[in-house]
């Protein structure tokens, strides 16, 4: 299923256009402590916030079945570090970008969800966590003591690529992080927000008893991503053979 | 290390000077360095936060009233992220001073029935709370409110009243629901007397109370003070007589 190979090279294309590291999630960071399941950081014990809901942030997941489109362990980091932005309170842009086997209109959707849960899963200690998907918000927290013990956008890929390895349909996986300005954030927004929309029509067509595609605030959508309309179809042929 | 979170919930009769007790109980475990705090106004008039001096962004009833809404324009999602939705939510709605997150409830639901956003939010709130060493939380007068709005299970059941009759009842039927009713899960369950104005009339009390005695607070200027003008009561004098007996009493929860 071909969903986000456009949006993936359009993301590209504007990162071409900023100022960036490249930073590896392969080398070895050890393997940070997991934080119990306690992780809420106060702005006491903050050294970094990320994505705060007063400033912008913009978060996506894209696959796609190209394997050669996406460079596993490749962290691209637009803006400054963690380390080097203690006291700060950060914009934040997160892409995720997933090589991926075997999707196709039956599971599409449930794998998302799978993979969408993956950062709820990451239970490491200083790193805090909160997200919308359907809004593509993410906000952050690291603590001061995270920070002094080597918490850095590298550990962050690292572990993060870990646990997505362990979905046995996910073959790389390749982070774009950015906290270089709010502008930078917006103009990522804005590239990614079909990825939200085209997700919130999957949901809408699969959740939805009585979706009426003429009244749908996501049938540009799926005008668009032709993909969609095969899930559409098949979803419609299920709901047939299940009435008789 | 880790810990496991401890709950404290406390109750009793309006006009008892419950919130200002609560705010005592904040103010004195705010000063242990190593425990994170969870402080939940349960109260609909809000008064925990104006004792803390801290204002609220919005309530959980905000956040719970947003959430019916896009359900009713169909906004509908998968329950997964509904529930990411509303811990982010609800992370943004904490007021933190400190090592002390505040939580408003906000009022009650006043139409309809939403027993599901209300389990839901229940247990979003379960779960921030994990995350702390200890939740206290001022309740309102009906421990069922609790259960119902906040949480199934506390540790510390802990009942405020004044020395009047009136206020006494109501522990008893605190006690009452609590222990015949179920209204709330609670391991142990307490009695602090607030308002004394006689440390005679303590002994009588003690003998009767219903609960175990936790310590009582003379009637005092200072605390009046403070409520008459909205100061803050993070800056109530450590060395203060109603402090020393809060203290004591936190230090008696083993938490």
């Amino acid at each position: 299923m071909e969903l986000f190979e456009r949006t993936i090279i359009d993301i590209r294309n504007d990162i071409q256009k900023k100022k960036y590291v490249e930073l590896s999630a392969l080398q070895d960071t050890g393997n940070w402590p997991g934080g119990a399941g306690r992780n809420v950081v106060l702005t006491e014990d903050m050294a970094v916030e990320l994505g705060n809901p007063q400033k912008d942030s913009s978060s996506s997941l894209l696959w796609t079945q190209h394997a050669d489109m996406i460079s596993d362990g490749k962290i691209t980091l637009i803006g400054p570090d963690i380390p080097s932005s203690i006291g700060l309170s950060l914009p934040f842009g997160k892409v995720v970008l997933v090589a991926v086997n075997g999707f196709n209109e039956d599971n599409t959707y449930d794998r998302y969800k799978e993979m969408e849960a993956v950062r709820y899963a990451l239970d490491l200690k200083g790193y805090m966590i909160r997200a919308v998907s359907q809004y593509q918000r993410e906000w952050s927290r690291i603590s001061r003591e995270a920070v002094q013990k080597g918490f850095s956008f590298k550990v962050l890929g690292s572990e993060l690529r870990k646990e997505y390895l362990k979905k046995d349909y996910i073959r790389a996986v390749e982070f774009i992080f950015m906290t270089s300005s709010m502008e930078d954030v917006r103009e990522l927004k804005d590239i990614t927000k079909n990825v939200g929309r085209t997700i919130n029509a999957l949901d809408k067509m699969l959740n939805e008893i009585e979706a009426d595609c003429d009244e749908c605030e996501y049938n540009d959508v799926c005008d668009e991503v032709g993909e969609i309309k095969k899930v559409k179809k098949n979803r419609d042929e299920k709901r047939m053979k299940a009435n008789g | 290390m880790d810990r496991k979170t401890k709950t404290i919930a406390l109750c009793g009769k309006g006009g008892v000077g419950k919130t200002s007790v609560s705010a005592l109980m904040v103010k004195s475990l705010a000063k242990r360095n190593d425990l994170k705090i969870l402080a939940i106004d349960a109260d609909p008039a809000v008064g925990l936060c104006t004792s803390l001096g801290l204002s609220i962004k919005k309530t959980v009833d905000d956040i719970r009233n947003d959430l019916i809404h896009s359900i009713k324009l169909g906004d509908s999602k998968n329950k997964e992220a509904t529930l990411a939705m509303l811990d982010y939510e609800l992370f943004d709605a904490l007021t933190e001073h400190q090592n002390v997150g505040l939580l408003a409830i906000g009022r009650p639901e006043s139409e309809g029935c939403f027993c599901r956003v209300n389990a839901l939010l229940k247990d979003i709130i379960q779960d921030l709370a994990k995350s702390f060493d200890v939740v206290l939380i001022d309740g309102e007068a009906g421990v069922e409110q609790i259960n119902r709005r906040v949480m199934k299970t506390v540790d510390h059941l802990i009942t405020i009243s004044d020395t009047s009759a009136k206020g006494l009842n109501v522990v008893k039927t605190i006690k009452h629901l609590a222990e015949n009713n179920k209204a709330v899960n609670y391991k142990s369950m307490g009695l602090i007397l607030n308002r004394v104005r006689e440390e005679h009339e303590v002994e009588g009390i003690r003998n009767t109370s219903p609960v175990p005695f936790l310590g009582y607070l003379m009637e005092d200027d200072l605390i009046r003070e403070y409520d008459f003008y909205g100061r803050s009561f993070f800056n109530f004098p450590d060395a203060a007589p109603a402090c020393e007996t809060v203290d004591n009493i936190i230090r008696s929860l083993n938490l």
